[in-house]
């Protein structure tokens, strides 16, 4: 297999926008090829994230949509579906498409549209992500997911709602060094403790918010890499599913998508979670962040919550998670946050992201959760 | 061709006359929710259907203030994973108990819950 590197990325602003997904799409993928330095001309394919594009924009076909809009009409493109982790599902198959040697350049890119409808329709467009017959019906809402997990990691371990909303203060401290977030504003423990519960017990300042935005990367073989400035090594990348149903999974405390794809992604990179400087991960709630930080390895099952409200997870911390601000406080466009992610990743170990910069970040994990837990992707970056 | 041991909507049917069902492997014995083709554990396709008591306690459950627009008028309702005692578990809809009262490990039992678009589901009332 040949290795792979991230030559470019791009990503617009996060938040409210009058474009549909696919200029989205395009604004990020035109400044990516500029970061590249490389031709719309050179892409040979486009691995596509879009989740309710068909719900929101009545867009399905996104993938070539997406190519048309950017301006090259004729590469093969395909759409990827994995509930939020869609843009990171199309960069695995990109990976793997230079990988295996049938192209040196590949486009990854993702972009969704939701502040178009009312938040009643995006909540339901949402819930189609959990299962049509056994849960949409009983009212179970994406927040009503997380909220269970929520419970049950209280309950087995002891976190906290304090331990939760510490999370939301640290991603928005975050969040106001990132110009692209949709929230450049902190907020203090008591404010999240005191906003209104959307599902018992997560509150609105537990979850993130809906969001438009769009994402683009440019992948490229070691061989055209090598030519271009700063290239990103993808180390390794991984997915693994879980049961869709949430009454089939054993233990709501745990996601155990989330521990089979970073043993996974950790034994091709031939690295362990020590071996990790920055980390961008899928905090689409509080608690998503604090189960996803045990998941991957980074703290003991049940230490999450304390190591969130002792601040080893902050900027300066010793483990930097989500220092874009993550989902919480950048924005949550769920067809681009994978692809977001790894962009935040490579910015961060090109030593390019400011005054969010990790101190001489080398080595950066992405992690990307879909629909009730059910689908995970964990890709591993390194300097060199 | 092997014709299903229980298809959904011959489940759903059941539920809402008031019978939960479930399959259990003639290989290897595992209990599982229908439908699934193959037995996740030992990937026989050999299912026989069992019936189930109904009763279970709260594995976790949460209020939900923010409904999709189909439940906007039902807020607050609470939703529940159950623990049912033959060791399988299902999502239901909690009914009859004051939402204040819920807690991990509450014991309940299931009843029929019918949707706002008249969909047969699943719900737990006291037990």
């Amino acid at each position: 297999m040949r290795r792979v590197a991230v030559i470019g990325v791009g990503v617009t602003k996060f938040g409210l926008h009058d474009r549909t997904s696919a200029e989205l799409f395009a604004e990020a993928a035109a400044d990516a090829l500029t970061d590249a330095g490389i031709p719309a001309g050179a892409v040979q394919a486009l691995y596509y994230g879009n989740v309710v594009g068909g719900e929101t924009e009545h867009q399905l076909h996104t993938g070539p949509q997406a190519a048309s809009v950017l301006g090259i009409p004729s590469v093969p493109t395909t759409r990827f579906e994995t509930a939020c982790a869609s843009s990171h599902a199309a960069f695995r198959h990109a990976v793997m498409e230079i990988a295996a040697g049938v192209s040196d350049v590949v486009m990854v890119g993702g972009a969704e549209r939701v502040l178009n409808v009312s938040t009643a329709e995006s909540t339901e467009y949402f819930a189609y992500t959990s299962d049509a017959v056994w849960e949409q019906p009983l009212g179970l809402t994406f927040p009503g997911v997380f909220a269970m997990i929520a419970r049950a990691h209280m309950q087995k371990h002891g976190t906290t709602e304090a331990q939760m909303a510490a999370v939301a203060v640290k991603n928005h401290r975050h969040g106001a060094l990132n110009p692209k977030a949709q929230f450049q504003k902190q907020i203090t423990i008591e404010q999240v403790l005191k906003s209104a519960y959307v599902a018992d017990p997560l509150k609105l300042l537990d979850c993130c918010p809906f969001s438009d935005g769009g994402a683009a990367l440019v992948l490229a073989s070691e061989e055209v890499a090598r030519r271009h400035r700063k290239p990103v090594w993808v180390l390794g990348s991984a997915a693994a599913s879980d049961w869709m149903l949430l009454g089939d999974k054993r233990d709501l405390s745990r996601v155990p998508a989330t521990e089979r794809a970073a043993a996974a992604a950790y034994r091709q990179a031939g690295l362990g979670p020590d071996d990790v400087d920055v980390v961008e991960l899928h905090d689409c709630f509080t608690i998503a962040e604090i189960v996803a930080t045990e998941g991957l390895g980074l703290f003991e099952p049940g230490a999450g919550g304390r190591a969130a409200e002792e601040g080893r997870t902050s900027l300066g911390g010793e483990i930097p998670v989500n220092p874009s601000g993550g989902l919480k406080a950048k924005g949550h466009p769920i067809g681009a946050t994978g692809a977001a992610q790894i962009a935040e990743i490579v910015t961060q170990l090109r030593g390019e992201a400011g005054p969010r910069q990790v101190d001489g970040a080398r080595r950066g994990l992405t992690h990307t959760l879909g629909g009730s837990a059910a689908t995970v992707l964990v890709s591993l970056f390194g300097r060199d | 061709m092997t014709e299903p041991a229980i298809t959904v909507r011959a489940f759903f049917e059941r539920a809402r006359a008031g019978q939960l069902v479930a399959i259990r492997c003639g290989s290897c014995g595992e209990l599982a929710i229908p439908p699934k083709e193959l037995c996740p554990k030992c990937h026989a396709r050999a299912w026989r259907e069992e019936p189930l008591a109904g009763n279970g306690t709260i594995a976790s459950y949460t209020v939900i203030r923010v409904a999709p627009r189909a439940h906007a008028a039902g807020v607050p309702y609470a939703v529940a994973v159950v623990a049912l005692k033959e060791g399988v578990s299902l999502l239901g809809r909690i009914v009859d108990i004051p939402l204040e009262s819920l807690a991990v490990g509450m014991p309940v039992r299931f009843r029929p819950f019918v949707a706002p678009d008249q969909q047969p589901s699943i719900g737990f009332g006291p037990a």
